[in-house]
This record gives C-alpha cells, sequence and structure tokens, in this order.
C-alpha cells in the first residue's frame, strides 16, 4: 500500500528497561493486525534469543503498520525500535534521526528513571515530536499522576494530556496510534531531488549478505539502482528494497519518508555503516547526512580459546559477528598464560557481554575473556601519544609523562535514602561530584564525573546492591583526561606473566596488587622449587609473597604387583599436567586459572 | 644354565581385614587353607609345563598373613616348593609375620628351612595407632615378636605406617626409637594411602595425619642410627638390603604364585586372578590362572625402569640406560631432569640418583620421566 508522504509517521518508542516498551510494541502490532494473533509471539520485534533471554533490545527492528485512523485515512506508520542501553548511544542517536516522533513511555509506578530521561533529551534534541504514555497503570503500586508530574518537572513535557495505557492488558492502545497520528508530524522530504537515505542500522544475513535498514530523506530508491555509500564511497548495484510488514516485503520503489531495507551484494556490514548516507550514483546529493561518525570501541578484552586449537574457529567467528556488528573491533594478540587469542574492543560492558555470549551460542567457541579495560592515552617522554589498548601497551614507567584516561559523567537517579551510599560509591570511585537536585522530596537527581575504568568494573553491581535495585544510571562520555595512573606488573617466578597486568590508579596499586597475588598464592600449586610472586610498578617490587616448594609428594610403596599400578598413577598424573597451563616454569592447573581470571572480572575492587 | 630370579608367594589370608587394606586377602574359611596349598602346588606344575623352573635367588611369601598358616600347613607349603624350585646357594628368602600370630614353632620351622629374613607388619608402638588402624595386635605382642625373632639369627625388618588418623609425631618418634632397641636390620615406613574399594577409600576418617614431618623424621632419625635410605620407604644397615625388593626396581624378572600375585617375565608382566574359589578352579581343570597381562615396550619401558631405579639409593647408571636404550633416550630424560632444581638429586660421575629432597617429591620427578 503506498500512501502519500503526509500519511506516513516514522515515530520511535524511548523508555528505560523494564517499563514496557516491548510490550507495547507488540499491542501496536497486533491492534493495527500488522501481525495476526497467530503469529504473535512475545515481544516479537526482539529477534535476536539473546534479547529475549535478557529481555533487553539490542538490535533494531524497524516495522511497518498500516493503520486506518478515526478520520477515515489510511496511514503507514514506521515503528522503528531503538536499543535502551547507554552502550549503544550512538545507534540510539541514528535511530532517533530516522524519525520525527517518539513515545516516551513511563513506568506507572517506578516514574521517570536515569535512561528515560537520556534518550528523552536525546529526542528532543534530534527535534522529534514527543508523546508521554504513562504505562502499567494496572498495576497497584500505579501513581500515574506522580509519574506525569516526574515527566513534567523532569523532562519538561506537558503532561496535560498525558496518554495513560496498560500494555499488558492492551488498554489505552487505540488513544496512543491515534495521538501518534495527530501530534508526529509527517515527514517532509523532495521525492525529485538527489537520493539521501540514512542507514540506520544493518545485519548481516548468511543468504542475502548485509540487510541495510534505511530511511529515505529525499529522492526515491528504485530496484536496479546505482546507489554510493557516501562515507565508505563504495558503490552497489540496488537488488532489492523493501519494507518490514514486519516480515520483509519487496517493493518497487522507497520515496521520501518511507522506511525499509535494502539489499545490494554488501559483503560486510563494515561497508554498510550505521549513520551512513545512501545516494545516486549518476546524480549524487551534494551531502551526505549530518550526524555521522565512525563508532570507536572504549571497553577492551582479550577473548581467548579455552582449547589452545581452537584459534582459528575463534577467529572465524569474530569475523562473521563483526560482518554483523561493526563496531566489534579486534586483533590478534597472545599472551604468555593464555596462548594465541584476540584483542577486542567494544563499545561498553554489555556489548562485550553480548559478543562474548554470541561467540558462544551462535559460534559454539568456548573462551576466556580476561578483565576488561578502557584505551588510555599515553604521552611520552619523548612527546609522543600512544593509544594502549591493554596494559601491556605501555611503554617502561620512565618514559611516560602522563597517563590519560576516559572519563564519563553519569546520572543516577536515587530514592532519596540510597543517596549517601550512592554518593559514597562515587567517591569510592574515583568520582567528582558535580550536582544533585531533587526531583520530588522522594528521589534525587546525581551527577558525578568518574574514570569510565572505574565503572566497567562492577559499578552496575555494586550499585544495585547498596541501593537494593532502586536507582538508575545513565552516562555520557567526557573524553579523555590526565589522571596518575600505573601499570603494575604480575610477575611469576621473575617472569612477568600479560595476563594479571593491570593498570591502576598510583593509590590502589598496593592493595590490589597485594589482591592479586594473593590470589595467585591460592591457586598455585607448590612446585618442586620456590615460586616467588611478585607485583612491581616498574622496576620496584610493591608486593612479594613466595609459594613455598612442594614438601612431600610420593606414593611410597612400591613392589611386584604395584609397578603397574604405579605406572599407570604417574601416566595419569602426566596426562593431568599436560592439560595444565604452563606459565614459564609453573603449571596451573586450567580450572584455577580461569576461576582466577572470572574473579578478576567483578572482584577487582 | 639361566639366571637365577626371583619368586613371590601371595597367602591370601589374614585374621581380619584392615580397613585401609587393598590386597587381595580375607578371613579364611574351613577348607580354604588346604585347597589353596593344593591349588599352588597345581599352579606349578602347570608352570613347570611350560618349561625348566628357573632356579630361585630370592623368594618372598608375602600376603596376607603368611603367619596365619599353622606350622603344618607352612610344612606342607615349604614341601611344595622345595620340590618345584632349586634355590641358589646364599638365597635370600623373606617371610612376612603379624604379631598377632607369629608363633615360635613358625620361627623354628622358618630358620630350619631356608628362611633368612622375617618382615614383621608391626606399624606401630602406639596402642592408640593400632586401634585406629584396626589392627589385631597391640604394642605387647609387637614387642614380644621382635624379642622373639631377634633371638634367632634371622634379619628382622619391620613395616611402620604413618599418617593414621590422630597418629602423634611424638609416638611416631618413639616408635623408631623402640624397634632399634629391638635390634631391627631393616625398616619400611609407607605413608597411609587411601585405596579405592577399602572402607577408608569409600569413607575417608578424619583426622589425618600431614605425612611430611613423620618421613621427615625418619630420614633423618634412622640414617642418624645407621639405617641408611636405600630405597624411597626403605631403610636398612648396610649390606642388609632386601636383595627381593631391590630385584624389582632393577627390573629383575620374578614368578607370582597364588591369587592375585604379580609376576614378571620376558618383559611381560602377569597377574593371577583375585580370587581364591576361581583361582582354585582355573588351575584345577589345568588353565593358567593369569587374569591380566601387558607388555612394556619401548619408551614405556625405559621410563619404567628409569622411575625404579630412581628410587633406590644406587639410581640411574647413565651407562646402562645407554646400553639398554641407545643415546636418545637417556638425553632425553637427563635434559629433562636438568630443568629441576640441582639439590633433588645426588650426581656422581656416570650416576644420577635422588637426594633425600629429592625422595620426598619422587612422584613429581618421575612424572617427568613419563613419556
Amino acid at each position: 500500500m503506498k500512501v502519500p508522504t503526509e500519511r506516513i509517521r516514522n515515530f520511535c518508542i524511548i523508555a528505560h528497561v523494564d517499563h514496557g516498551k516491548s510490550t507495547l510494541a507488540d499491542r501496536l502490532l497486533e491492534a493495527t493486525t500488522t501481525v495476526s494473533a497467530r503469529e504473535m509471539r512475545e515481544q516479537i520485534l526482539d529477534t535476536l534469543e539473546l534479547e529475549r533471554e535478557r529481555g533487553i533490545t539490542i538490535k533494531l527492528v524497524p516495522v511497518q503498520m498500516k493503520y486506518r485512523a478515526s478520520d477515515g485515512q489510511d496511514y503507514v506508520l514506521n515503528l522503528i525500535d531503538t536499543p535502551g542501553h547507554v552502550d549503544f548511544s550512538y545507534e540510539v542517536s541514528r535511530s532517533l534521526a530516522a524519525c520525527e516522533g517518539a513515545l516516551l513511555i513511563v513506568d506507572a509506578a517506578q516514574g521517570v528513571e536515569a535512561q528515560t530521561v537520556a534518550n528523552a533529551y536525546l529526542a528532543v534534541d534530534q527535534g522529534l515530536e514527543i508523546v508521554p504514555v504513562i504505562n502499567k497503570i494496572d498495576l497497584p503500586s500505579a501513581q500515574p499522576k506522580q509519574a506525569a508530574k516526574e515527566i513534567e518537572e523532569v523532562v519538561g513535557l506537558d503532561c496535560s494530556e498525558v496518554l495513560l495505557a496498560s500494555a499488558k492488558e492492551g488498554t489505552g492502545i487505540p488513544e496512543i496510534l491515534e495521538a501518534v497520528i495527530s501530534k508526529v508530524p509527517p515527514p517532509f522530504g523532495d521525492s525529485e531531488s538527489s537520493l539521501q537515505a540514512l542507514v540506520f542500522d544493518s545485519i548481516y544475513n548468511n543468504y542475502r549478505g548485509v540487510i541495510c535498514y534505511i530511511r529515505v530523506t529525499n529522492g526515491t530508491i528504485r530496484t536496479g539502482d546505482m546507489v554510493t555509500f557516501m562515507a565508505t564511497r563504495k558503490n552497489f548495484q540496488v537488488e532489492e528494497i523493501g519494507v518490514f510488514g514486519p516480515d520483509m516485503r519487496p517493493v518497487d520503489e522507497l520515496g521520501p519518508g518511507e522506511v525499509g531495507y535494502l539489499i545490494c551484494n554488501i559483503k560486510s556490514v563494515e561497508e554498510a555503516r550505521v549513520g551512513d548516507t545512501v545516494t545516486s550514483l549518476r546524480t549524487p546529493a551534494r551531502s551526505p547526512l549530518p550526524g555521522y561518525r565512525k563508532v570507536k570501541p572504549v571497553v577492551f578484552c582479550g577473548f581467548y580459546p579455552i582449547e589452545r586449537d581452537e584459534y582459528p574457529q575463534l577467529r572465524d567467528a569474530l569475523e562473521k559477528l563483526q560482518m554483523n556488528d561493526s563496531a566489534i573491533f579486534f586483533e590478534p594478540e597472545s599472551s604468555t598464560a593464555l596462548g594465541f587469542g584476540f584483542r577486542c574492543g567494544f563499545l561498553g560492558l554489555l556489548h562485550m557481554e553480548i559478543a562474548r555470549e554470541r561467540l558462544n551460542r551462535e559460534f559454539g567457541v568456548d573462551l576466556v575473556a580476561t578483565a576488561p579495560n578502557v584505551i588510555y592515552q599515553i604521552r611520552t617522554t619523548a612527546g609522543e601519544m600512544i593509544e594502549a589498548h591493554r596494559p601491556s601497551d605501555f611503554p617502561e614507567a620512565s618514559q611516560i609523562e602522563e597517563v590519560l584516561e576516559p572519563f564519563i559523567k553519569i546520572t543516577g537517579f536515587v530514592p532519596a535514602e540510597y543517596v549517601g551510599k550512592v554518593m559514597q560509591l562515587c567517591q569510592d570511585r574515583r568520582g567528582v561530584f558535580l550536582g544533585m537536585d531533587y526531583i520530588t522530596p522522594q528521589r534525587a537527581r546525581v551527577a558525578y564525573e568518574l574514570p569510565l575504568a572505574e565503572f566497567i568494573i562492577d559499578f552496575h553491581d555494586r550499585l544495585k546492591s547498596v541501593t537494593r535495585g532502586f536507582a538508575s544510571i545513565d552516562y555520557e562520555h567526557s573524553g579523555f583526561k590526565a589522571s596518575n595512573l600505573v601499570k603494575v606488573d604480575i610477575l611469576i617466578g621473575g617472569d612477568p606473566v600479560d595476563a594479571f597486568c593491570f593498570v591502576c590508579h598510583a593509590d590502589r596499586a598496593y592493595q590490589r596488587g597485594q589482591e592479586v597475588v594473593r590470589k595467585l598464592k591460592e591457586i598455585i600449586p607448590r612446585q618442586l622449587f620456590e615460586v616467588s610472586l611478585q607485583a612491581a610498578i616498574g622496576k620496584r617490587v610493591i608486593v612479594r609473597q613466595n609459594v613455598k616448594p612442594l614438601r612431600k609428594d610420593v606414593l611410597a610403596k612400591c613392589y611386584g604387583g604395584d609397578i603397574t599400578r604405579k605406572r599407570k598413577l604417574l601416566e595419569k598424573q602426566k596426562e593431568g599436567k599436560k592439560r595444565m597451563k604452563q606459565i614459564g616454569r609453573i603449571s596451573l592447573p586450567q580450572e584455577a586459572f580461569l576461576a582466577f581470571l572470572k574473579a578478576g572480572d567483578d572482584e577487582e575492587e | 644354565m639361566p639366571p637365577a630370579i626371583s619368586l613371590y608367594v601371595h597367602v591370601p589370608f589374614c585374621r581380619s581385614k584392615c580397613p585401609y587394606c587393598a590386597f587381595y586377602s580375607f578371613p579364611p574359611a574351613v577348607g580354604d587353607i588346604p585347597s589353596f596349598l593344593q591349588a599352588l602346588e597345581k599352579e606349578i606344575a602347570l608352570l613347570g609345563r611350560e618349561g625348566d623352573l628357573p632356579r630361585i635367588r630370592t623368594a618372598y611369601i608375602g600376603g596376607g598373613t603368611p603367619s596365619l598358616l599353622s606350622v603344618p600347613d607352612w610344612r606342607r607349603l615349604i614341601r611344595i616348593l622345595e620340590r618345584a624350585f632349586t634355590f641358589i646357594p646364599g638365597a635370600e628368602v623373606t617371610v612376612e609375620a603379624n604379631p598377632a600370630s607369629l608363633t615360635g614353632g613358625h620361627l623354628s620351622l622358618w630358620k630350619d628351612w631356608r628362611v633368612t629374613r622375617v618382615s614383621l607388619g608391626v606399624q606401630s608402638l602406639q596402642d592408640k595407632d593400632l586401634l585406629a588402624a584396626g589392627r589385631a595386635h597391640d604394642r605387647r605382642l609387637a614387642l614380644d615378636s621382635m624379642t622373639r625373632i631377634s633371638g634367632t639369627d634371622l634379619s628382622l625388618s619391620v613395616d611402620l605406617l604413618f599418617g593414621l588418623p590422630g597418629q602423634h609425631f611424638r609416638g611416631w618418634g618413639e616408635t623408631l626409637r623402640e624397634i632399634l632397641s629391638e635390634g631391627v636390620d631393616h625398616v619400611s615406613i609407607y605413608q597411609l594411602t587411601l585405596e579405592e574399594g577399602t572402607p577408608w577409600g569409600e569413607r575417608p576418617p578424619n583426622d589425618l595425619a600431614e605425612g611430611y614431618p613423620f618421613y621427615r623424621w625418619a630420614q633423618y632419625y634412622l640414617e642418624k642410627k645407621g639405617l641408611l635410605q636405600y630405597e624411597i620407604a626403605s631403610f636398612a644397615r648396610p649390606g642388609r638390603w632386601c636383595r627381593h625388593n631391590v630385584s624389582y626396581w632393577r627390573g629383575g624378572e620374578f614368578i607370582g604364585l597364588g591369587p592375585s600375585a604379580w609376576g614378571y617375565r620376558k618383559y611381560q608382566r602377569t597377574r593371577n586372578i583375585p580370587d581364591l574359589p576361581e583361582y582354585c578352579s582355573m588351575v584345577a581343570r589345568g588353565k593358567s590362572p593369569v587374569c591380566y597381562s601387558e607388555r612394556l615396550e619401548g619408551d614405556r619401558l625405559a621410563s619404567e625402569s628409569a622411575i625404579l631405579a630412581l628410587r633406590t639409593r644406587w639410581g640411574i647408571r647413565l651407562q646402562d640406560l645407554r646400553r639398554d636404550w641407545g643415546d636418545d633416550l637417556p638425553e632425553r630424560m637427563a635434559a629433562a631432569l636438568k630443568e629441576l632444581p640441582r639439590d633433588l638429586f645426588r650426581r656422581s660421575p656416570g650416576r644420577i640418583a635422588l637426594s633425600r629432597r629429592g625422595m620426598r617429591v619422587g612422584n613429581s620427578i618421575w612424572e617427568r620421566l613419563v613419556p
């Protein structure tokens, strides 16, 4: 069905995690009979298995709905789902750029949360019309009036005509659809001018190659057209265009304001980056659509196959994953303790965890991930700037002029009684207080600036535990700043072991060094010789402990009948050692080694 | 004439079963002992059918509890062995005995036969330890037995256990001192090991003593008193080594007789079926009672030889290794050992043996020699 541009509405839903975004999207699909009840699965828009399990939306799936409004006209509503997580704020901004309006969903019981505000501000900045909806009014604890007041006060939206809904029970859905039509402005664009279409997401499909999700802003795109991706300067012939209903349905052309997909034999998402502009090869647009940037990973960690000979499989899996997700960065690295693996960069911790789980589930690779670290900028005494993706990239201590690390500004919405604890947590994490205000007498908004490195360790978990889950936070990057950081080497038997070394604030080096050495001492079995464990900054040893040598290891009796048994025992013993990790002269049980790295994930403080 | 070899006879009877013991033995029912002796005779006859029985240079009659056989039973056993085997002059013959069943009758019979050593299962001279270990004797009986044996010209060897539940280090020291004053020539010390299929293996007792100090003390004290450690678990006055056991560690051939007995001939290691009725019925049908056999070759055999040799104070003679296995393997083994701390070894030209410290961690060292 083709409708004139003025009867197209492009909108998205923004909400805090668990405020009911996906359920509402499902209800809208049902109400517009885009999906028959038979096809309806729970939260049909979340396609990745992982998203379903975690109940969070990562990948954006646009869907076209047809709706006959109360004015008797047929409209096309394009719902562009957005990822809710801050790791993907760039993707969020691109999908917002494909819309003219947004439904802002607020939980009637919980009120405004950090992500609500962050994403609402993003939408306002993009010039979107925002339609507030208070959801979950069916809950016994619902306080829609209070929620409305919070929206007015915190987000600054007029809530005199706020919509009340219960996506779960299906109440308020027609009103929402009518509001989308009356409040969200239609797109405007010139079908005759040069093509400009925004790539707001792209996914890799085994059979079709890359599928770009596009929103046409100006001009028209047709099957068979030659097109250019303006940022990557790659040319392709359009193989197929279509819309999502919600399954892929080919169409002949997409005009201004229309949202759909584009397939043109692209081999990797790297060539069709989110935010890029598609234009016509013959009559290219003069300029791309604004806002494109290449996303840079901010969190790094090492991925190593648990079985050393699975390195090629891991590489293949990472390559495939990258075809799907161009924000993932990886380069080969090797570690004395872990063998060959990859240094991988991610947009954030969630992004990292998702990648790790997808590698495991979709590609069947068992891997061990080293503790994550941020990217560091190091100014050397020679005046050079070095970017360090891992502690071992650090030059010698004597050559370091200063180290810069990424900082973030976090905004937390915290029940009044937990404000003290949250502030304490932020202070402990080297946070600098930026400000605080009370949204209501019961809830405060707290702002801090703190190093990303302190945030990625286990900030979320700690926050959850000190506030019993009642606080929400959001953050934005605030650039690199100099910090008093040192690289602490961990030496086993005098040899530095890269898998264990870390970067931290100078004030914490001793304590953290002690913790690592203590844990190592617990897991390293006694050897035939004494093993020294040291933590050192440059040449200066700050912690030292020894693993005493093995004192006794002998099965004493060995007569005629014991010889065979004894040999078998030794063979078994040897076989067990073969499965151990060799670190220099030390052999470490694999399990202990992995447990150590795992503990490193969440226990570094 | 073929060289003389060793003989082991397994007597599978005990008065009661110790909770840690994994050897094949049990309290005999009426008729078990005669059946056993009859089957033994038959087994030897079967062996004799394959060719001439070799001459015997060392024999070891163990178990089980050989002293559980009565003197008449013993006479019969001796008759069976004497009829079949030729013992070379000066042959070493050891009998295992238990303080709870050893009698003067046994001793005079053994002495009159050709027994040269008695290995007495003392385990401890602390009643508390003996009780904990479920032994059938007490301190008194053990001391009596030792005195009795010392009164003969039989060489006395004593087995001791350490690492028992609740065992005290002080008691261990006393036990060592007292056995020396009883005039032992030879001591074997064993750490309690929990074996699968034994009551303690299934349900390990609490407060097992850590073995290290016991072993460490024995190494220090016994050597000071003139008993040299000549093997991981064995101490003896010079020249009083158990030649039978030394032969095991040097890869010597031996015939094993009786249910569950192991044998080793022509690189073939065999084990008899560990089941008396089965054993009896097999030999009665003229069938070999062997239930397991393995033939070691190449690297595995070489490494086993090296490991066994390294148990002893004489260690490995590199020249012998090269003669038997060529240059390559000894080089590889030497290289594997070279990575280890030097104080684990005693080196002399052409020879490498474990130091006292090395003996304490033998397992970790031998493991490096496993191919």
